[in-house]
């Protein structure tokens, strides 16, 4: 019993010694190493691979290596946090333009249409939309099952109860893209956050009219926006048949707001208080 | 096996006959995380070879000349543990401090081999089996080779399930445990070798 105490402490003595011996005698840390673990401390940790690195480790060792990839792979949560922010500027001597990088998430939808049945089967976006195109009337609408509120790492997207669709917040709402990616009917768009136009409506084909019994918020493709505008910032997409929006030409005058008709076109900052017209 | 088991028997037996992953189900973690390029599966073959190649040694030296003269069999988990935690530690800091990219390859796994069942495993047979040091080591080294062969076999098949079609909710790891499975049925036919 004596020896198995004593033969134990003495191997672990020996073992830490060991250790010892070996840090002491190789070289030292390489430097780019250093480096990264001094980027890491800024990043939030939570290893969402938004930014598509895989964790934030691997993203701290790009960074080290090249700045730029900041700008092409940007880590939203450090973008709306200011501590990180600023330390991340620090660390890698970047400058950093909070509002060329800052985007949101929409969900083009109004929500205004009915359901063609009641739907029994699993309970996600991605199997109800292989059914027949869904279980409401309008094929490219939101189905507010919500494959989209467990992607989203800020729990910034919740379910509307009175219009059954989902609605994102856009103050919680970072940008960071993993609900675009995980909404089957692509109804969540991003808008840069000083664009502060919203169009509610993802239908693009040409071949019906939403309005006429689809849902009745849709757009009726009056092209009154288009006319509307001033600065020439919205142009008509004719093999989709939507406006598309230039938010480097807008000048926020909000004269396409008032143009339509079908109350589509909003702020965004009225998004997450009422959809339906 | 006991130990007048030839090398020749013991090595064969244990890379394909008692094959760590397949057979013993030992390592799948690694086995897993690293199989998914070719060139990393390699890397991480040599690295737990090397790794079992070291323990196996030490932990037979121990085994040998510490704890069986001493009749305290029964502190071999525990000593095993200790010893094999120590020669991890040296192996990362080799290699952080002398490969960088070796080290990014290998990532998050490296501390991994340390909890790794497979190096205990190793150890473990080793001394229920009685080997000798000789025979420990080539037992080692068997278990390690068993471990890359299966890795290379394993990352060769992955990368071709990247370029086809899987199911979404199949693809990544669901996929690659069924493939492990189909594996391990086919391993099953050198069950009768020896």
């Amino acid at each position: 019993m004596l020896w198995a105490i004593l033969i134990l402490t003495g191997i672990g003595i020996a073992c830490g010694i060991l250790i010892l011996v070996v840090n002491r005698v190789l070289p030292k840390e390489p430097a780019s190493l250093k480096r990264a673990e001094q980027v890491n401390e800024n990043l939030p940790g939570m290893n969402c691979g938004a930014c598509g690195y895989p964790g934030c480790f691997a993203y701290a060792q790009a960074l080290s290596k090249d700045n730029k990839v900041f700008f092409s792979n940007t880590c939203a949560t450090v973008l709306h946090d200011e501590t990180m922010l600023s330390g991340i500027e620090q660390v890698l001597d970047l400058k950093v333009d909070k509002a060329a990088l800052n985007r949101k998430a929409v969900v083009a939808c109004s929500g205004n249409c009915e359901n063609v049945g009641i739907y029994t089967g699993v309970a996600t976006c991605k199997t109800a939309t292989k059914i027949l195109g869904g279980f409401k009337r309008c094929p490219y609408s939101c189905l507010g099952l919500g494959d989209c509120i467990e992607t989203c790492p800020e729990n910034a997207i919740h379910l509307d109860i009175d219009s059954n669709i989902v609605v994102i917040d856009p103050d919680r709402c970072t940008g960071c893209g993993l609900c675009v990616n995980e909404c089957p009917r692509n109804v969540i768009k991003l808008v840069p956050v000083n664009s502060n136009i919203v169009f509610l409506c993802n239908y693009h084909d040409l071949r019906d009219i939403p309005g006429r019994g689809k849902c009745d918020s849709g757009c009726i493709k009056c092209r009154k926006c288009v006319k509307a505008c001033p600065a020439e910032a919205i142009t008509w997409n004719k093999d989709k048949s939507i406006p598309e929006f230039d938010f480097e030409k807008c000048t926020d005058c909000k004269a396409c707001i008032e143009a339509c008709p079908q109350k589509i076109l909003i702020e965004l900052k009225n998004v997450s208080k009422k959809i339906k017209v | 096996m006991n130990s007048n088991a030839s090398l020749v028997t013991i090595f064969i037996g244990m890379v394909i006959i008692n094959n760590m992953v397949l057979t013993k189900f030992l390592g799948l973690c690694p086995f897993f995380g690293v199989s998914k390029k070719l060139s990393n599966a390699i890397s991480m073959g040599v690295a737990v070879t090397f790794v079992m190649l070291l323990a196996a040694t030490a932990t037979s030296v121990i085994y040998n000349y510490i704890l069986v003269p001493y009749e305290i069999k029964f502190m071999n988990i525990i000593i095993y543990i200790l010893v094999i935690a120590t020669l991890v530690q040296i192996v990362e800091i080799t290699i952080r401090r002398t490969n960088i990219a070796l080290y990014n390859a290998l990532g998050i796994y490296l501390p991994l081999i340390t909890t790794n069942c497979a190096v205990l495993g190793i150890t473990l047979i080793n001394a229920n089996n009685n080997y000798s040091i000789v025979q420990s080591m080539v037992s080692a080294v068997g278990g390690g080779l068993g471990f890359t062969l299966v890795l290379i076999i394993m990352s060769g098949i992955r990368e071709r399930l990247e370029l086809g079609e899987t199911p979404k909710s199949l693809r990544g790891l669901p996929i690659a445990f069924v493939t492990a499975a189909l594996l391990a049925l086919a391993f099953m036919g050198f069950s009768g070798l020896l």
